[in-house]
């Protein structure tokens, strides 16, 4: 769980995290674009390779990464087997589950495949730019890029008290657990819906003192954001070598490979 | 002028808690002044009401010569700071920089300002280097230490802390006072402190208030306050560790010491010269086991 939000790697001093978050913002959005509209497999496969190397580069431990891939791998492999049994009109082979008989298909292989490829390589996208900019850089570049400050405002908040939440429920289960809160099925689960219930009071408490500090800070309803410097020559260079490159990318996987 | 002024304030919760019941509290510019009282005495109450968080059923309350309701919130902000206890509740950014920067960008004043007040107030609580740092990869001394950066970034007249020393280790606990007493002797700001913790007060505060489900038990210096033995036991409160030990070896050993020794150095003056010279050896660094 602590590691899903884990956040250390977005501060280490490397090439990809001094480049401004605008120019990896638009980066990103670019080579998601070119993954959501990619008509054939190669370039989001691609894609997840080149992400997937880099964050290898970096260092990041494999237990960080499989953990914040866990979900879209298990979306990639539920639409795999979904589109395998249940699209297409060729067989390729049958199983039986429970007494009935499942025939995959090749066509609805492929399609599985080509969709998931998307999934990943949309996901780790997203993975590596969360593992090379901090959160408060994304949003200040979001502000940047006009996205409403109410939205921005909110998901600043949680992203801040996430940690804090987070540090409670663990004191509130460890709590339980070294009272025996754990130790049967049923007293499990009192004990998990009496943690969300204090998760939640807990939350709600912790909004209320937080408004209260911002008040007093002169918040009246707008948080404030910090400016970003003009766009650097470099980062400037960097942004247009890169929608070049995934221009060309697209091109070749998309209408020069026959 | 006076940089506080409560007369006759009187607060009661929805539940019919009475939290404070005719309160007279003044506090002078400059001062260091410390509101002491166990737990529920009303010393959160009365700060929140010098903040403008609640507001009082009845009385007067003045902050630098004005009435807090006719202050606008930039106006009471920039007079008074709040530092709650948990710097959690107060930091709420993703950066100390950021945190730090929120309170003078809502004056709307000019970004080179908001970054110079940034520098300034974080230096003052030496905490230049975490200037870059997530709040949440602070240790908890760090938070607390830049949740006062944050409220001195506002520059107010009055900084008043609930409980700044709670949950900080002794040497945390010691940096903090200190703090406190550098921006009270060095930059004249007045200090107010609600705390229950005892032993450090009377090195700090010019005086102390005590509440007790409240009243106003008595006011004064610490050697004023701390020699009514009876009114801190009805405070639920306790004398300082070093004067207990002090007060105990006059009353039960008879040990002639001459009024109650409030600090360490106090004590350490007077067992000096109540030992024979002959018996101090020079330069023992060490206590054996």
């Amino acid at each position: 769980m602590f590691d899903l939000f884990s956040d250390i790697f977005t501060y280490r001093d490397n090439a990809l995290t001094r480049i401004d978050p605008r120019a990896k913002l638009v980066i990103a959005l670019a080579a998601l674009i070119a993954i959501l509209t990619a008509e054939r497999v190669v370039l989001p496969l691609c894609v997840f390779g080149i992400c997937l190397g880099t964050v290898i580069a970096l260092r990041i431990p494999p237990k960080l990464v499989a953990v914040r891939l866990a979900a879209p791998l298990s979306i990639m492999a539920v639409l795999v087997v979904i589109q395998t049994f249940f699209t297409g009109t060729t067989p390729l082979f049958t199983i039986t589950f429970a007494g009935w008989p499942f025939t995959a298909k090749v066509e609805g292989l492929r399609q599985g495949v080509f969709l998931g490829a998307k999934v990943l390589g949309s996901v780790s996208v997203v993975f590596l730019l969360s593992i090379v900019t901090p959160a408060h850089r994304i949003f200040q570049a979001l502000r940047w890029f006009r996205i409403s400050r109410n939205w921005l405002e909110i998901a600043i908040l949680m992203y801040r008290y996430i940690f804090v939440l987070m540090d409670r429920v663990a004191d509130l289960a460890a709590a339980q657990r070294l009272r025996l809160g754990y130790t049967a099925r049923g007293r499990a689960m009192r004990s998990f819906t009496a943690l969300a219930g204090a998760t939640i009071i807990h939350s709600l408490e912790q909004a209320k003192r937080t408004h209260d500090a911002m008040r007093l800070r002169g918040y009246r309803g707008t948080m404030p954001f910090g400016p970003l410097p003009a766009l650097g020559r470099r980062d400037r260079g960097l942004l247009a070598l890169s929608l070049t490159l995934i221009a060309a990318a697209y091109g070749f996987f998309e209408w020069g490979i026959r | 002028m006076r940089a506080v002024d409560v007369q006759g304030v009187s607060f009661t919760y929805d539940d019919g808690t009475e939290a404070l019941a005719g309160i007279d509290f003044c506090v002078e510019e400059g001062e260091f002044v410390a509101v002491l009282g166990s737990n529920g005495s009303g010393k959160t109450t009365l700060i929140q009401l010098l903040v403008g968080l609640l507001k009082a059923k009845a009385g007067r309350i003045a902050i630098g010569g004005r009435e807090i309701g006719s202050l606008t919130a930039e106006e009471l902000y920039q007079r008074v700071g709040l530092v709650f206890q948990n710097p959690n509740d107060q930091l709420f950014a993703a950066t100390v920089e950021e945190d730090c920067a929120f309170g003078p960008r809502n004056l709307n004043i000019p970004e080179t300002d908001v970054q110079r007040r940034v520098t300034e107030s974080l230096a003052a609580v030496a905490a230049l280097s975490l200037r870059g740092r997530a709040i949440h990869h602070l240790s908890f001394g760090e938070q607390k230490r830049v949740s006062l950066a944050g409220v001195l970034a506002m520059r107010p007249a009055v900084l008043i802390l609930d409980e700044p020393t709670a949950g900080l280790d002794p040497a945390g606990e010691a940096q903090m006072m200190q703090l406190l007493k550098k921006l009270n002797r060095e930059e004249r700001m007045t200090v107010i402190l609600a705390t229950h913790s005892v032993d450090m007060l009377p090195l700090f505060a010019n005086r102390i208030y005590v509440l007790d489900r409240g009243r106003v038990l008595q006011q004064g210096p610490s050697e004023e306050i701390f020699c009514h033995q009876e009114m801190i036991v009805r405070a639920k409160l306790r004398l300082p560790y070093v004067s207990r030990l002090m007060y105990e070896m006059k009353r039960h050993d008879g040990v002639p010491i001459d009024g109650l020794p409030l600090t360490i150095g106090e004590a350490r003056a007077q067992l000096l010269e109540l030992i024979p010279k002959e018996m101090i050896l020079p330069g023992i660094e060490e206590i054996g086991p």
